[in-house]
């Protein structure tokens, strides 16, 4: 049983030109795989995640998540299925910047009302393992790009979710951190159990994942699992990548924010 | 908008200021004089103002500019940019102000004709308003804009480009200030309950003084003492959206406490403007009760001009068609046993035929017994519960004084505080004078015109009236008899009221105003980070409820703490005055301050959720 599956999603914005950013899009999500979606600038990866997390709704088709359908819920129905299931990393980390890192973290769950004594107990559990002990009673100002993401990591994991959606999550990040937060989302992915699903233009960073899915201009184009060796899939991604015709720019590792 | 609103108030008034027919008279010097005082308040202040929009403006757009710096603009080209714009929008709301401004000059005439009692007030066209007006804003525009460019603080173009400037949050403060603060207020406001006539002057340099150091340390420490303890219970603080609120007001308020310093005195200046507004027009209303008789003429038992200006006074009245009651009085002084001190006497029927053309119950006394003349409501309540058994020395009349006339007979200013009525048969036994003869005076006559249409006749006895004035401004009072028309002193008492009502109302609004736009730029400035916060969070999952809870949790404070602060310290301003106008007047001004405070509370509630209304529709798409 998929914990996800998306459905000959369409999502179309009217406007003065109409636009479809989606186009019978269908893919499912296996509890405890790691997924990147990849594709060129606006293929409509970020409209997909948007979908997914429900703050957008697909036009037609449909989302089903371990086997509910959340866009038939009210809005507050949606407000308390988002802070439950999903936990969400940024690209450009979005701490909340008058929290300490320890406010940032527990955010989620004093969002949900849950007893002190449990959140202290996560969050120890939590930045032992990610190696935040040291800067806790920080603000986010000061720290560095990666502790700040790694910070992003867990206040997305803290309320242990069914889902995690990243959105080009090193896209800030230099090559030494973006290297280690993946390691630390494929550990987390693999000792948790946890789901991911993860956007990005970085091909080394879908190297890291289970399976990567390419959408062009909205529509499923190909996918390709995991082989024994990154080096090879890495390889095996480039190829892909150069198939979808993209230009080189399109790909470009950097992105500009 | 805002500068529009002050160019409006502004040229308004300063119509009414070169108004032709308040120019020459009926208001004499001193409200021209207060006018422009109260004009130049506001001038200062809607530059202050101006300057402060200004810069919220430009910081709102920091972004923008951030961008055209990026671009290879140069300092002085975005400069030039500013200064061109701030022009353009300054003329604008000039031309716009002048222009709404001269539409509705008309009511506002109509209005202060109303308060004033004028005759008309017609409309009228004449340059200087309009150079005045133009003058003092465009050459505000100029300057601000000059000075908001070339002083703004320089930052790089990256910080400006970032989506949130993390500010300075490492706020210190020190529980000592925090505690200085708390010591202070408390000290001028228990100083404040303290206050009276004595101490009045040291008091009025020593408590402003106190507060206002006070009220700074309050919100640069104090405040920030609070939160963090607050901070420190986890178990209140980790809550529900709570954490995130509590931790944007140590925010907030570490950035912004000389702003809500600023808010909190000017609010506090408003409240105490409408306050005082407040007591006086209680007290104009109380003035036909304090003041029952419309004429009063009091002379010396031998004053060689009574005959004469009695009969002047009742051809006045006569010619002028004014139907009046006059009662004769012959007052003697006693010595009293029982004090020492000298009593007045009047007779009961003198009395009881003033009381009759008031329509007041009469008096009924028997020999020995006596009865006090209160001087003032309050002593109404202190004598009836006195009695007092006396002899007039002179003539060994024994009388019993334990009853008090309830209502007020004489204005305060005409009788002496040791007054009281005997029946006829003890009066005639007075013979001989007052011991203190000749060299005090052994009593008086008094005239009393009751006139029920007083306010009209307060042209009578004008000459009389200014002998009486001159003589008052010399050290010695010599003149053997004096005046009072209640009419006339009432037209005075309005005037000044009217203007303290047009200067305070124009003040206590502009203050107002600005500490509302005050708090609204400071919103308005940090809107886009807010939305981005909120995008956050809504991502996260957030309910539209706990939204608007989280709004408004974060928007009270920054509304209420200043404007609560100001209250209280307001509150204590006008105990303090009480508590003067108690030995002074005789007025309570507790309905009106409660009224005008009630009305204050409102008006602040309704502000506060139009912006939260706002606000919420920001942050939600």
């Amino acid at each position: 049983m998929p914990i996800l599956q998306v459905i000959d999603v369409t999502k179309v914005y009217e406007g003065k030109v109409t636009h479809r950013a989606l186009n019978q899009l269908s893919f499912e999500v296996e509890k405890g795989e790691f997924l990147a979606v990849m594709g060129p600038s606006g293929s409509g990866k970020t409209t997909l995640l948007n979908i997914i997390s429900t703050i957008d709704k697909p036009t037609s088709g449909e989302i089903i998540f371990n086997g509910t359908k959340p866009h038939l819920f009210n809005k507050t129905e949606l407000a308390y299925f988002r802070r439950r299931e999903l936990g969400f990393i940024f690209q450009d980390f979005n701490l909340l910047p008058m929290l300490t890192v320890e406010e940032n973290i527990v955010l989620p769950l004093t969002l949900d009302n849950q007893p002190v004594s449990l959140m202290k107990k996560r969050v120890k559990e939590l930045t032992e393992k990610l190696g935040l002990s040291s800067v806790l009673n920080k603000r986010p100002d000061e720290l560095s790009g990666g502790q700040a993401q790694r910070v992003a990591i867990a206040r997305a994991l803290i309320h242990e979710p069914a889902i995690i959606l990243a959105d080009e999550p090193t896209g800030n990040l230099d090559s030494h951190n973006s290297r280690e937060v993946l390691e630390l989302l494929s550990k987390i992915n693999k000792e948790r159990n946890a789901t991911i699903i993860m956007v990005t233009h970085d091909p080394i960073a879908a190297s890291f994942c289970d399976r990567v899915l390419f959408i062009k201009d909205g529509e499923y184009f190909n996918e390709i699992y995991r082989d024994e060796r990154r080096q090879t899939f890495f390889q095996r991604i480039l190829n892909v990548l150069s198939l979808l015709g993209g230009r080189v720019g399109d790909l470009s590792s950097i992105r500009l924010p | 908008m805002a500068s529009f609103f002050s160019v409006f108030v502004f040229f308004i008034y300063s119509m009414l200021m070169f108004h032709p027919e308040i120019e020459n008279g009926y208001l004499g010097k001193v409200p021209i004089g207060g006018m422009v005082f109260a004009e130049m308040i506001l001038v200062l202040f809607s530059w202050f103002f101006i300057f402060y929009s200004m810069k919220a403006f430009l910081e709102s757009r920091a972004k923008e500019f951030a961008i055209l710096l990026h671009l290879g603009m140069e300092k002085r080209q975005l400069s030039k940019l500013i200064f061109l714009e701030t022009i353009i929008i300054g003329s604008l709301s000039i031309a716009c102000g002048i222009l709404f401004g001269y539409a509705f000059t008309k009511f506002f005439f109509m209005i202060v004709r109303e308060i004033l009692m004028l005759e008309e007030l017609p409309l009228y066209f004449q340059w200087e308003p309009f150079v005045l007006t133009i003058a003092v804003y465009f050459s505000a525009f100029v300057i601000i804009s000059i000075v908001s460019v070339n002083f703004s603080p320089e930052r790089k173009i990256i910080d400006l480009l970032r989506w949130y400037q993390y500010p300075n949050v490492n706020g210190r403060f020190s529980k000592k200030k925090a505690v200085l603060s708390i010591i202070l207020l408390v000290v001028a406001y228990i100083l404040s309950l303290l206050t009276n006539r004595v101490n009045f002057y040291p008091f009025v340099v020593l408590l402003p003084l106190l507060i206002t150091i006070g009220t700074y340390l309050f919100f640069t420490d104090t405040v920030q003492w609070v939160v963090e303890l607050i901070k420190s219970r986890k178990n209140f603080y980790w809550k529900k959206s709570r954490m995130l609120s509590i931790a944007e007001q140590t925010f907030i308020l570490k950035n912004n406490g000389r702003m809500y310093f600023v808010v909190t005195m000017v609010s506090a200046a408003a409240f105490l403007c409408i306050g005082l507004l407040a007591a006086l027009s209680s007290y104009t209303s109380q003035y036909d009760k304090l003041n029952p008789l419309g004429l009063i003429y009091k002379g010396h038992v031998d004053n060689p001009y009574e005959k004469e200006h009695i009969s002047s006074i009742v051809n006045e009245l006569e010619e002028k068609g004014l139907s009046y009651h006059l009662t004769r009085f012959e007052v003697k002084k006693q010595t009293s046993s029982y004090t020492n001190y000298e009593v007045e006497v009047f007779r009961e029927s003198d009395i009881n035929s003033l009381l009759f053309s008031y329509g007041y119950p009469m008096v009924q006394l028997d020999s020995g017994e006596g009865m006090f003349i209160p001087y003032s409501e309050e002593s109404i309540k202190k004598l009836s519960k006195r009695t007092v058994h006396t002899v007039l020395k002179e003539n060994n009349v024994p009388i019993t004084i334990d009853e008090v006339y309830p209502k007020l007979i004489f204005p305060s200013s005409i009788v002496s505080p040791n007054s009281i009525i005997i029946s006829d048969e003890d009066f005639v036994q007075l013979k001989k004078p007052y011991s203190g003869y000749p060299d005090v005076e052994p009593g008086y006559h008094l005239f009393a015109f009751d006139i029920p249409q007083w306010l009209e006749a307060q042209d009578v006895g004008v000459p009389i009236y200014q002998q009486v004035q001159k003589e008052y401004e010399k050290n010695r009072y010599q003149l053997p008899f004096y005046f009072e028309n209640a009419g006339l002193n009432y037209s005075y008492v309005l005037s000044m009221y009217s203007l303290f009502t047009l200067v305070g109302l124009l003040v206590a609004a502009v203050f107002l105003l600005a500490a509302g736009s005050f708090i609204y730029f400071k919103i308005h400035t940090n809107l886009d980070a807010e939305k981005r916060k909120f995008d956050v969070l809504k991502r996260m999952g957030i309910a539209d409820s706990e939204i608007k809870r989280l709004v408004t949790n974060q928007l009270f404070p920054q509304f209420f703490l200043p404007w609560g602060v100001a209250m209280v310290h307001s509150l204590f301003a006008f105990l303090a005055l009480q508590n003067l106008l108690k030995d002074i007047a005789n007025i309570s001004i507790v309905k009106e301050i409660v009224f005008a405070f009630s009305f204050l509370i409102l008006i602040q509630v309704i502000y506060f959720y139009l912006i939260r209304w706002r606000f919420i529709a920001h942050v939600k798409n």
